[in-house]
């Protein structure tokens, strides 16, 4: 522990301005206050990119489990939230849902289908939101595919994923999202008893056939969806519709894009460096340690901000600049160390193989509708809430 | 501890000295070896320790399991013969001698 160990330091956070703009705090944070006590949050905020890495990289020092959590209470005790080989053992019987080889041999084909069908539906109206038109059913018809519901209604998907997120944000204690998280909770549970007995993985590799062929406990199976629904469903979704914005604001960048297909990959990277769909997960302290100068101590919790870690000056030059000419380099948007996103490569597949290259090839002269203009909000989950499109028809 | 050569991107060669039970991509990280990035702290989920090592010099080498075959097809440098993911070469006694090549690129 450095001698100079400050004393924590209090913040006050303006939550409702952090959800409309979080990167002028982040960015006040980072250089004056880098692991800030905010006492309204009764968590420490973590900004920099190498306190996070460090974090992550400490697991003993660092947990993930807690108990006290709204997610904990939401959706059960998932892997997100267990450590060392509690964690490994469940993430090693999703693997081959989510592996490359899984995104490549598997889903590529069932995706291509969803987002050719979406693009049939919507391509002679000339206008469209793609949040909702777009971006929500790709990403909650792929989730059907992948988990192995496929006896659920893309929009109860969309719908449980939304209902589930919320209630894990509710500090405040609101009754109705946490009856809604509830419902949604219920309606998964019953969504996989129906169909866990049908699913065999020598037939499919969706994560309900290889979590029955694995023999993993019914409660973590309910817990481990329910984790990949929430992060399964508006994360691919907000990267979907965050970088056709992008690629669309950024008239020269779509150009080098539409020229050099390797640069799809490189869009989405940059993208969800730039507005990290998931930008805040949590950890608690489980031993006495020093991290940026501050003393913590067990039981401590820590907000992990990936959303300013991924604009953190000593790491990216003009970081609040969307640019996918960048050099290339490691972002946080996936976070990292063992709960390194297990979808990471599904989700690329799906936004930056499939989802957006597909879209700019069938609809010409895409442009952004100038009458009604693309919202951003959040700051733990970021991202944009509608995406008003016109062309050519 | 048995020890062990990287040859990094410029073509410096760095041996280092390993303690048993550590992995190849523990090993640079602990030693400021700059060549891999390991992402996911070894969880074999990243691709992000892309390394080369010589299986038929080194048959004390593990198997390529199904795992570390499949993050291989998804290494940022083009797979060789040679490849293998740094996070799953736990470190023996037999592995004295390795020699490690560290690829162009691992993002």
């Amino acid at each position: 522990m450095p001698a100079e160990a400050q004393e924590m330091t209090a913040e006050t956070v303006d939550f409702e301005k952090m959800w409309h703009d979080p990167y002028p705090l982040f960015k006040h944070l980072r250089a004056n206050n880098p692991v800030a006590w905010v006492p309204q949050a009764n968590h420490f905020m973590v900004t920099r990119f190498d306190d996070i890495v460090h974090v992550e990289r400490n697991q003993d020092i660092f947990r993930s489990l807690e108990p006290r959590s709204l997610v904990h209470k939401v959706m059960g005790h998932s892997f997100m939230r267990k450590d060392g080989d509690a964690q490994l053992a469940e993430r090693k019987i999703v693997f081959p849902s989510f592996s490359p080889a899984a995104a490549k041999k598997i889903w590529a084909e069932k995706f291509r289908l969803i987002a050719t069908d979406l693009l049939d539906q919507i391509e002679g109206k000339g206008k469209a939101d793609l949040f909702v038109d777009y971006a929500t059913p790709m990403a909650a018809r792929c989730l059907c595919e992948v988990t192995g519901l496929t006896n659920v209604d893309w929009r109860d998907i969309a719908r449980w994923s939304q209902a589930m997120m919320d209630a894990v944000q509710n500090y405040a204690g609101d009754a109705e999202i946490a009856r809604l998280g509830r419902e949604a909770s219920d309606g998964i549970d019953a969504a996989i008893d129906e169909m866990i007995g049908a699913r065999r993985a020598d037939e499919d590799k969706s994560l309900l056939a290889m979590m029955a062929a694995g023999g993993m406990p019914l409660d973590s199976v309910r817990a481990n969806l329910k984790v990949i629904i929430g992060g399964g469903q508006n994360e691919p979704r907000d990267a979907n519709a965050g970088l056709i914005w992008a690629l669309l604001s950024n008239p020269d960048q779509l150009a080098a894009v539409r020229a050099d297909d390797a640069l799809w990959m490189r869009g989405f990277e940059e993208y969800v460096r730039w507005i990290s769909p998931i930008g805040m997960y949590p950890r608690t302290v489980d031993k006495p340690a020093e991290l940026g100068g501050v003393m913590l101590q067990p039981d401590d919790r820590l907000f992990l901000l990936v959303g300013s870690a991924n604009r953190d000056e000593a790491k990216f030059e003009q970081a609040d600049i969307f640019d996918l000419h960048r050099e290339k380099k490691q972002h946080l948007a996936f976070g990292s160390g063992p709960h390194f996103c297990a979808g990471a490569w599904v989700a690329r597949m799906q936004v930056a193989n499939i989802a957006v290259p597909m879209l700019f090839a069938r609809l010409k002269g895409l442009t952004l509708d100038e009458d009604d203009p693309v919202r951003c909000g959040g700051w733990a989950f970021r991202g944009v809430l509608n995406l008003p499109v016109r062309w050519d028809h | 501890m048995p020890k062990i050569a990287f040859i990094t991107r410029s073509g410096e060669t760095r041996a280092v000295d390993v303690a048993l039970g550590t992995s190849v991509m523990q090993t640079t990280v602990d030693n400021d070896v700059p060549g891999m990035v390991g992402e996911c702290a070894g969880s074999a989920m990243c691709a992000t320790c892309h390394c080369l090592a010589d299986a038929q010099a080194f048959p004390a080498l593990p198997p390529i399991d199904e795992n570390e075959d499949a993050m291989l097809d998804a290494t940022a440098s083009e797979r060789t013969a040679q490849s293998r993911l740094g996070c799953q070469l736990i470190v023996t006694e037999d592995l004295e001698g390795l020699i490690v090549q560290l690829p162009d690129r691992q993002i």
